[in-house]
């Protein structure tokens, strides 16, 4: 069989399942749409008018307010995650001063941080970012610690010798040295962004991805949930892409 | 004692321990020699007697706990491109082309690019490179590597060549035409060389002078002046002799 096809073959399957007992309603369709059904919805919400239906066109804003929450958050994990894990990974000082207390809040399930962040930030955009933030910063900072501290000596000393300070060392060797790393923790982290984005829209904010989920949810729109899902899962898997693509374009050797 | 200022490179004294589990284990013990400005030196010895970390100490990457090394009259205690080692290992920046990875330590002393584009064609074309400008250290052969590891550092123009078994790794036809090379860009740019190896041969080839090191602890066995003319020939009747005095002196 072609390979390219390979990939193809379980999804199909289950749409074909899907598609069947739809037909026959094995399942109720107020428990599962029908898949045509969730396709027209799926048209309606990306490319409707505003106002020829409950949700028609509402995906532009939807996606822009969650495009908005991921950057904000992922963005404070990478900036506050990336130098500190940089640093446990070569200094003992460092490790031994952050190390207990980042496995020991690693131990704590995101979501457990869900109901003190509505006590704090409210019902909005500051709990999103929070979540997304503390759940992307603990792959990162690992990731990058692990890079950091596997770093060959060798490269180090080559580049002391041939003149380069400590502070250029760590922007012309260690940076790139560990890249790899990092890029797994950045991968990493964004994808675990996702899952919290859509948990923190949960709580009630007028609008986004996981909040059309919630909405759609009160309203008796299984449809719309399939819509959400489907689009969740999409739009992930395209932001890892863009990622991955972005850091080889970058860094396109060190990878 | 303080080293004469006359001296172009001394090692006085000098003693290394490394914490073992218990007892420190000696690694160097009372190393005393001097080179010359553009001498060629080789440290024999086998595996394990502190010809590394000999080196390392040289280069600055490893401070002694006794004794010191003096370069042109000021103590070494740290390293810098007047003193550059060629690794054994391939110690290339992997994310760095051959060419960039020539003209990584050039960047940290001049500014102007087409200077150091000439710079690194020059020395590209002196190591017969020109071909493998754009490809990564993954990308070419060890001997290849040895020679971008030897391009990237001459281009800084050192007054010591510090190298630590740099073709142990080549097949025996590759690691001849390095150690010719070698020879041709000594000719050419004078500097003096510190070289590590196992083989006794090749020390015979290239150098003026031989340590010969012993083991448990690191001392220095023997010094022994080749007094070849150069080019050697290795079926010369008198390269032989060295070689077999040499190779006797590392077997007892
Ligand atoms: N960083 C280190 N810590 C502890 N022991 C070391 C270290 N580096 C080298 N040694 C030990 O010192 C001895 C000499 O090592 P080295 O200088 O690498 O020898 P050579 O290069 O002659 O093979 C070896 O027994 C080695 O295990
Ligand atoms: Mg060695």
């Amino acid at each position: 069989m072609n390979d390219r096809l390979i990939p193809w073959v379980l999804p199909f399957t289950v749409f074909l399942l899907w598609f069947l007992s739809s037909e026959m309603e094995i399942v109720p369709l107020y428990l599962f749409p029908h898949p045509f059904e969730v396709a027209q919805s799926g048209w309606s919400y990306i490319f409707g008018k505003i106002g020829d239906e409950p949700y028609a066109g509402r995906f532009v804003y939807d996606l822009a307010a969650s495009c908005t929450r991921i950057s904000l958050g992922f963005g404070l994990a990478v900036m506050t995650a990336l130098p500190l894990g940089l640093m446990s990974g070569r200094n003992r000082f460092v490790h031994r001063l952050l190390g207990t207390s980042v496995d020991g809040l690693r131990a704590v399930p995101g979501i457990t941080w869900l109901p003190l962040a509505m006590v704090w930030f409210g019902i909005g955009i500051k709990t999103t970012v929070f979540l997304v933030g503390m759940a992307a910063f603990f792959p990162i900072y690992l990731n990058s610690a692990t890079g950091a501290r596997e770093v060959d000596p060798l490269l180090l000393q080559a580049g002391a010798m041939m003149g380069v300070n400590r502070f250029n060392a760590v922007f012309r060797i260690l940076i790139p040295a560990a890249m790899p790393s990092i890029v797994t923790g950045l991968r990493l982290g964004l994808g675990i962004s996702w899952a919290y984005l859509v948990l923190g829209e949960l709580t009630g904010v007028p609008n986004g991805l996981g909040a059309i989920i919630m909405d759609a949810r009160m309203v008796g729109r299984t449809d719309i949930i399939v819509v959400g899902i489907f689009l969740v899962s999409v739009i992930g898997r395209l932001s890892d892409l863009l990622l991955k693509l972005l850091l080889r374009f970058c860094f396109k050797n060190a990878l | 004692m303080l080293c004469d200022k006359n001296v172009f490179l001394g090692v006085e004294n000098l003693g290394k321990q490394f914490p073992g589990n218990g007892t420190p284990l000696t690694v160097l013990e009372n190393i005393n020699f001097e080179a010359e400005d553009g001498e060629v030196i080789s440290i024999v010895g086998r595996s394990g007697c502190g010809k590394s970390t000999l080196l390392k100490i040289l280069a600055g990457f490893l401070k002694p706990d006794s004794g010191s090394v003096f370069f042109k009259g000021s103590r070494v205690h740290r390293p810098g491109p007047d003193r550059c080692v060629v690794f054994q290992e391939d110690a290339l920046f992997p994310w760095l082309t051959a060419g960039e990875n020539i003209a990584f330590g050039l960047k940290r002393q001049i500014r102007d690019g087409s200077r150091i584009e000439r710079e690194v064609d020059r020395f590209l074309d002196l190591m017969g490179l020109s071909q493998f400008r754009d490809y990564l250290p993954r990308e070419i052969s060890g001997g290849m590597k040895q020679r971008v590891a030897l391009a990237r550092v001459l281009i800084l123009n050192p007054e010591i060549l510090l190298m630590d078994e740099p073709f142990a790794a080549l097949d025996a036809q590759t690691r001849e035409e390095m150690q010719e090379l070698l020879l041709e860009l000594w000719g050419q740019f004078s500097h003096t060389i510190v070289f590590v190896t196992h083989d006794v041969g090749e020390a015979v080839a290239i150098s003026d002078r031989v340590i010969v090191m012993d083991k448990n602890p690191g001392r220095i066995k023997d010094v022994i002046n080749i007094e070849l003319e150069r080019p050697r020939r290795r079926e010369d009747v008198n390269f032989m002799r060295f070689y077999s005095r040499l190779y006797k002196l590392l077997r007892d």
